[in-house]
């Protein structure tokens, strides 16, 4: 899951729709004063180049394609504008509240959230000095139904929105633009009329601007340049920069140059593209290792260097003095939990016992401390709307054996009770695990440690697996729990069944959890009139989940970075997924 | 020819065997390419886009045709008459399409072809340029502090990992003294023959190190035999030049081992140097490869392995030549 970091901000209001306000605050909150910013988001001085260093390949860098949140966040300030976007600014509240980008509003909704339209800007144009038109965003739309040839992406979520009836035979009526099967169902579900497109829904989705500003799955394409599963490295820009070339190199990355058909009329560069560097040279490396030796020395072109690369424990001795001065905290949108054996733990008070038990600091230390994670109270990102902490997992963070040991007493277990605990193996794990294990016995169960590598999630999602808890992780995809608990604990999205109705994998259900109450929930929450009703259901959905101990909740993960002293306007933000935010950033020349 | 035969035989077991473990591994290979939220529907749209939904024997016999005629990319016959602009078209000898790279494997071995093999043919001529040089000296300071000193350096050297040198020589030459530029690959053509030698040399030497000692002991060891030979005290009795019987004489048989040795390791360097590539970021073959392990990628494992394959066979087949050149009592058969 780790490498599947996907996009997430904090929480958000969407100011058009329904009245409904988002009401919650988002990661970036707890920055200290010399970490989440080295200014407020004023203009830094234009010109120079920045050094953008990062340790992974991209997994494309086609619009419809894109799932990685540093992805999504860094080629929505320089690459690809869609209708909306989220600002860059210290506040979440702020930061998690969609403003118009290539549209002239955040959007307008009727019918309960079921149709939403948005108007185009004059005078938006691609890289290559053409209109961007509304039948280019109808065709981006398009392309998410042709994933028997666009592969990974979150079209997934437009796909199973729009108003589109299904195959029989599997997937939608629709077959994409290359195959063009259904076409006129699609043309139905999406409309143009002049610079005015419309999604007509089957349900409502009263956050779809989220969506919008967080994924790019609605982004506009070109249909001309389009040559499928080609087109994975092409870069078409409408935003302030352009790839040089036109082709992202998945191994080497690109140098980012002014776009000169960019008009900053047409945008919000104070909230969403100050665009200060005249370049940004993307190198990619195959580890972190050698970026953080090159921050650290910040000797060159170095000074004017960030990073994707977090500052491993490893690294922590090396930051101090001048260097430490460089460096920012913040919290990150992603949460590591832990999920319970439904059917091998079926007693509630074993479960309850083995989350009492949990020991949270020790788990954190193991880990590296408060600059790899702080300990979470639900799996519900704090920054979320409908976050709250849950009484169940409130208790002591050191684990309370004694407590934990009555409640296995009183469940009249045989003691040691024993448990299999099931983790992906890294040497961080290792320790992780070894920390739990002690404190697990401590309070009378036995357990047996199970470190999987490459297999670990073909292990984890199998029904009749032998595990009794699992270690897992997620980030929401935008600022709604809509992107939490449905994917990982509603069984009918998750379970797949063979023709006798068996269920033969669990999906992202690790834990084989299913309850008639927790899906009536999210079932309400679904086709909710506006947020806060929504947020509300959702927060009752969790509470039933604490409840059953459906997870056990263990860190917000702490991303801690390290930056060239060059560097102006360091920003870290819920708009960013906390990772460095490009639109304020500059550098000294 | 007979050789030529069974080194096809050979490959064609190899790629086989390939694709049998590929897809026995027990991890779901269409989940790398699914992603998150990867529902029954996703994964299953996904294992077709993939190819993966055939058995593993007809993906293997649709790979052998791709090899022998070539291949159309996506293999959808609708697909392709539907939107041909889609279309990637793969000539013979086709060894695949990578999704994760979206380009043909031919193409992605061909841009990193250059990489690899420029990083082995400098480290190449460093190690065997100081290897024998040492393994010289060293024979004819025999039992000297000189010998003693060369091959206690060159064993020390060789007991650390080829990762420890690779991150030494990066932390400290390249990024704290600054005493070398941060290696970067760059082409001939870009940057002349100085720029592209000077930043191949730090991944070089890393590689170099690692091979110089076994270099060393052979040069020494079979240099020391030809002098306790008797036509080496014929020579020098003759009165030839010490450096005459030494260059001439005596190394001369130390070459037949040499050239084996080179052979062998220059042709699996050629397959990619893994672990030096991945240190200093160097997108060559051998960072191809773990790409594509991490990735679950298999036409580019299955082109890698074919193309590691391919030099192992060569090389043992010039090597042979060679021998006959270097040593004239050797004949092919």
């Amino acid at each position: 899951m780790a490498k599947m970091r996907k996009r997430m901000v904090a929480l958000s209001a969407v100011a058009a729709m329904t009245a409904a306000v988002l009401a919650a605050c988002g990661g970036g909150s707890d920055n200290p004063p010399s970490g989440g910013s080295t200014g407020d988001g004023e203009a830094s001085a234009k010109g120079g180049t920045l050094q953008y260093l990062q340790h992974f390949p991209f997994e494309s860098t086609d619009p419809q394609r894109i799932y990685y949140g540093v992805e999504l966040a860094n080629f929505r300030r320089t690459l690809y504008r869609s209708l909306v976007a989220f600002p860059f600014d210290n506040d979440p509240d702020v930061a998690n509240t969609p403003v118009p980008d290539l549209a002239t509003d955040t959007g307008t909704s009727t019918e309960g959230g079921k149709v939403w339209s948005f108007t185009l800007k004059d005078g938006i144009k691609w890289e290559d000095g053409s209109d961007i038109t509304c039948e280019d965003f109808k065709y981006g739309a398009s392309r998410a139904f042709a994933d028997d040839v666009l592969t990974g992406g979150a079209g997934f979520y437009i796909k199973g929105y729009l108003d589109i009836p299904a195959d029989p035979k599997g997937g939608s009526m629709y077959k994409g633009p290359y195959r063009g099967d259904g076409q006129e169902l699609f043309d139905k579900a999406v409309t143009c009329d002049g610079k005015t497109i419309t999604y007509n829904f089957n349900k409502p989705w009263p956050d779809f601007p989220l969506s919008v500003a967080s994924l790019m799955a609605t982004d506009p394409y070109k249909e001309s340049i389009d040559k499928g599963d080609r087109s994975k490295w092409v870069v078409m820009s409408n935003g302030p920069y352009k790839v040089d070339g036109g082709t992202w190199d998945v191994n080497k990355g690109a140098t980012f140059v002014r776009n000169e058909n960019y008009d900053p009329a047409t945008d919000s560069p104070d909230l969403l593209r100050q665009a200060n560097p005249d370049q940004i040279n993307y190198e990619l490396y195959t580890a972190p290792e050698p970026i953080l030796d090159r921050l650290v020395a910040d000797a060159g072109d170095d000074k004017n260097a960030v990073t994707a690369a977090r500052i491993p424990p490893a690294y922590f001795s090396q930051i101090e003095g001048p260097v430490a001065d460089r460096t920012a905290t913040v919290e990150s949108p992603y949460t590591n939990y832990l999920v319970p054996n439904q059917k091998t733990l079926t007693d509630p008070k074993v479960r309850q016992a083995l989350a009492i038990a949990t020991n949270v600091d020790g788990y954190i230390k193991a880990e590296g401390g408060e600059k790899a994670g702080v300990p979470a109270e639900s799996i519900i990102n704090p920054g979320l709307p409908g976050y709250t902490e849950q009484e169940m997992f409130s208790g002591s963070n050191e684990g309370d054996p004694d407590a934990a040991k009555a409640l296995l007493e009183e469940a009249g277990v045989d003691l040691p009770y024993p448990i299999k605990y099931t983790y992906g193996q890294s040497e961080t794990q290792d320790k992780t695990a070894a920390i739990l294990k002690e404190g697990w016995e401590k309070a009378g169960f036995q357990v047996t440690l199970d470190p999987l590598a490459d297999t670990y999630y073909d292990v984890i999602n199998q029904p009749d697996k032998d595990s009794d808890v699992v270690w897992a992780g997620w980030g929401a995809d935008w600022p709604s729990a809509m992107t939490v608990l449905p994917p990982l604990f509603d069984s009918r999205q998750n379970f797949a069944t063979d023709a006798n109705g068996n269920v033969t994998n669990l999906g992202q259900d690790y834990g084989y959890y299913q309850s008639d109450e927790f899906e009536s929930l999210v079932d309400q929450a679904a086709t909710a009139p506006d947020i806060d009703t929504q947020n509300d259901l959702l927060t009752q959905a969790d509470t039933v989940l604490a409840n059953d101990v459906a997870y056990i909740p263990l860190d917000t993960s702490t991303f801690y970075w390290l930056y060239g002293s060059g560097i102006t306007n360091f920003m870290t933000d819920a708009a960013s997924s906390s990772y460095p935010d490009l639109g304020p950033i500059g550098v000294t020349q | 020819m007979r050789r030529a035969i069974i080194g096809i035989i050979l490959l064609l077991a190899l790629s086989l065997l390939t694709f049998v473990l590929f897809f026995s591994s027990g991890v779901d290979v269409t989940r790398f390419a699914c992603g998150k939220n990867c529902t029954p529907e996703k994964r299953a749209t996904t294992e077709k886009a993939l190819g993966y939904d055939k058995p593993t024997v007809v993906q293997w016999t649709d790979f052998l045709q791709g090899v022998v005629v070539g291949r159309d990319y996506p293999d959808d016959p609708e697909l392709q008459r539907e939107s041909p602009e889609i279309v990637t078209h793969c000539p013979a000898p086709c060894f695949g399409f990578s999704q994760v790279n979206a380009k043909t494997v031919n193409s992605l071995i061909a841009e990193a072809a250059p990489v690899s093999i420029s990083l082995a043919m400098v480290a190449v001529f460093l190690w065997v340029l100081f290897g024998v040089l040492f393994g010289l000296i060293a024979a004819v300071r025999k039992g000297t502090w000189i010998d003693r000193g060369i091959v206690g350096a060159t064993l020390v050297v060789y007991a650390f990992p080829t990762f420890f040198i690779g991150i030494f020589l990066l932390k400290y030459v390249a990024i704290k003294w600054q005493l070398l530029p941060f290696p970067q690959y760059v082409t001939i053509a870009d940057g002349g023959v100085g720029e592209w030698f000077v930043n191949l040399l730090l991944p070089a030497t890393t590689l170099a190190l690692f091979y110089l000692a076994g270099y060393v002991r052979i040069t020494r060891a079979f240099v020391l035999e030809s002098l306790s030979e008797d036509y080496i005290r014929t020579a020098t009795a003759k009165g030839l030049a010490p450096r005459k019987v030494l260059f001439k004489h005596a190394l001369r048989a130390a070459l037949t081992p040499l050239v084996t040795m080179i052979g062998l390791d220059l042709a699996s360097l050629l397959g990619g140097a893994i672990i030096t590539e991945t240190v200093f970021s160097y997108h060559g073959l051998g960072a191809l490869a773990l790409r594509a392990n991490v990735s679950y990628d298999l036409p580019v494992l299955i082109g890698l392995l074919l193309l590691a394959g391919a030099f192992v066979i060569l090389a043992n087949i010039v090597v042979d030549v060679l021998y006959a050149y270097i040593d004239p009592r050797v004949r092919l058969d």
